[in-house]
């Protein structure tokens, strides 16, 4: 920090930018993916703009749901797509105006499948269509919430391998800490989650990774820093201080490989993931060791900055999480996919916030993805983007 | 039902207070003189208000509200005959939360207890804001003074000063603020 930055940040705190709330609670999943989150809030990113983030782990993401409603979290590591299942009413609760308020992370999630799979040599994609079209009892695959990343991403994969997720297969829904539990009692046979529950269950020889969340989307959006609409209203200055410390330990993480691996000792603690080091920090760093002998170093790995690309919140990345929500109908009709999404994503603030950091915004609020069966996703097309797909569960006509 | 302290500082045997209150549907759960420890019985008692009767509040009744406000919050409010403006103004600052000057009726009481849990809770909040503000600037000055320790000892910038901490405190599982006291405490020992 430049002491001009220390003599901006001391204004800001005196000033009329002053934040309105100086203690924060925040809410996060133990994953890999919170890093930006607890380091912030653990090594002096936030006090320079008179906060104290109060950091609060949580068991399941329908704590984090409820408890971001009910105002006991001011702000939380969130799924993308929970937040905006919030939004809509879809999450299980009354619908409540919400704020993504920036992307905590792309990629660093994977799929992976039981240890009797791989014994019985179900171990690729085809092998696992084979099985799945098998009559007989249906494979079980858990997610960490119904409008989750994760249900998106098995969702997406599975059909893109000819296996339809809704008929094919049973899914359910599991909290990420308990999938290896759930896997070596043989309730589940795979899974998709956040690291570093995949890289642990490898460890355990509780079965293998069969693919990865960036093999589906190179660089998708994962978790956001999210709150209520509200909040935000009623706190902007708050917020933006918020984005700011989060921006800085976010940059801060990826500044060098040194950064990085301590970044991962720290939330291999007891308090934070507690998971050992050897199952955090290889995936953190883009190792990956797949529990079939197959060893690489992933391109795209977890990002947490990326010069800021991974942080701004595109409005085609939150649509994305609506067109799925349309095709696998829990969304019985087309929403006015650009309006909820603008009023959701905080551009402006993101902005502000990253522009005092010298932190890159990009031109447009859109971007342009392929994703792995060759779809092209830019944000203008969303109801045809919706009705594109071979397998669905569209439930209008 | 309110479980409420009462504090009998007048010269009356009996207050004027206890048949008002159990005649208003309060629960009084104990009834003491002065000549206690407010915070003690604060504790041992565990009310949801503090109620004291005093005819004219003293340093010893102020002193003993101020312990209380720091250790064992609660809302107090306080039955006076005392008119003075100053000694009002004594006794919010102390922390009372609702000064009532005249007599004493049941009928009023619970519009009066409802202002000073209000106003209670009012206060905690912004005391709370401000214990977190001075934690925090407390915290940065530390950061700050160990930072500079470590610019001089290993000859660096402050950016690479506050990697190095951070880095130290990530990789021991600790946070900033520890490894600031330790290069403080460090540094102090070998002069």
């Amino acid at each position: 920090m430049s002491d001009g930055l220390l003599m901006h940040s001391l204004a800001w705190v005196a000033g009329s930018d002053a934040p309105e709330r100086n203690v924060l609670n925040i809410g996060y999943m133990p994953l890999s993916d919170c890093a930006s989150v607890v380091v912030a809030a653990t090594q002096g990113f936030a006090q320079p703009y008179g906060l104290t983030l109060n950091l609060k782990r949580q068991a399941s993401w329908a704590g984090i749901n409820d408890k971001l409603i009910s105002g006991e979290l001011d702000a939380a590591h969130s799924l993308y797509g929970m937040i905006y299942a919030i939004q809509l009413g879809i999450s299980g609760a009354a619908a409540t105006d919400m704020a993504v308020l920036m992307g905590l992370n792309q990629n660093g999630q994977s799929i992976n499948l039981s240890q009797p799979l791989k014994e019985a040599g179900v171990t690729s994609a085809s092998a696992l269509q084979q099985r799945a079209h098998q009559s007989g009892t249906k494979l079980t695959f858990a997610q960490t919430f119904p409008t989750g990343t994760h249900a998106m991403w098995l969702y997406y994969w599975l059909a893109s391998q000819g296996i339809h997720p809704l008929q094919d297969v049973n899914s359910v829904v599991v909290p990420p800490p308990q999938m290896l539990a759930h896997l070596e009692a043989g309730r589940i046979d795979g899974f998709c989650v956040g690291e570093p529950w995949c890289a642990n269950a490898v460890e355990h020889g509780q079965g293998f990774t069969l693919t990865t969340s960036q093999a589906i989307w190179p660089d998708h959006p994962e978790k956001v820093l999210a709150c209520t609409r509200e909040f935000v209203e009623q706190n902007p200055n708050t917020a933006r201080a918020l984005v700011m410390s989060v921006l800085e330990a976010s940059r801060f993480i990826e500044e060098s490989h040194e950064n990085r691996r301590s970044t991962a000792q720290l939330l291999s603690s007891s308090e934070y993931l507690d998971a050992p080091l050897s199952s955090v920090e290889p995936r953190l760093l883009g190792e990956y060791s797949d529990g079939l002998g197959n060893q690489w170093h992933d391109a795209n790995a977890l990002r947490f900055h990326n010069n800021g690309a991974a942080n701004f919140p595109y409005l085609s990345d939150g649509m994305w999480f609506l067109t799925q929500f349309r095709r696998w109908g829990l969304l019985r009709q087309d929403p006015d996919y650009l309006a909820v999404t603008c009023q959701v994503q905080q551009t402006e603030l993101y902005s502000a916030a990253a522009t005092a950091l010298d932190i890159p915004v990009p031109n447009a609020a859109m971007r342009t993805s392929r994703l792995l069966d060759g779809s092209v996703w830019d944000g203008t097309d969303p109801a045809g983007y919706a009705r594109s797909f071979n397998l669905h569960a569209l439930n209008d006509h | 039902m309110l479980r409420i302290l009462l504090i009998n500082d007048t010269s009356k045997k009996v207050g004027r207070l206890r048949t008002a209150l159990s005649e208003a549907g309060f629960e009084v759960i104990d009834e003491s003189g002065l000549t206690i420890d407010l915070p003690a019985r604060v504790e041992a008692v565990r009310p949801d208000v503090v109620l004291i009767d005093t005819e004219s509040p003293s340093r010893d009744v102020m002193e003993q509200v101020v312990l209380v406000t720091r250790d064992q919050p609660r809302p107090i409010v306080m039955f006076t005959d005392e008119h003075d403006p100053g000694v009002m103004r004594q006794a919010i600052k102390s922390g009372v939360s609702a000064y009532i000057v005249e007599g004493i009726h049941a009928q009023r009481l619970q519009p009066i207890m409802d202002v000073a849990m209000a106003r209670f809770e009012s206060d905690q909040v912004l005391r709370s804001q401000l214990h977190a503000r001075d934690q925090q600037l407390a915290e940065r000055k530390r950061v700050e003074l160990a930072k500079g320790m470590l610019m001089k000892m290993k000859d660096c910038s402050e950016e690479e000063a506050y990697t190095l901490m951070r880095r130290q405190a990530m990789s021991k599982q600790q946070k900033l603020i520890q490894v600031a006291e330790q290069i403080i405490a460090m540094t102090e020992l070998l002069g």
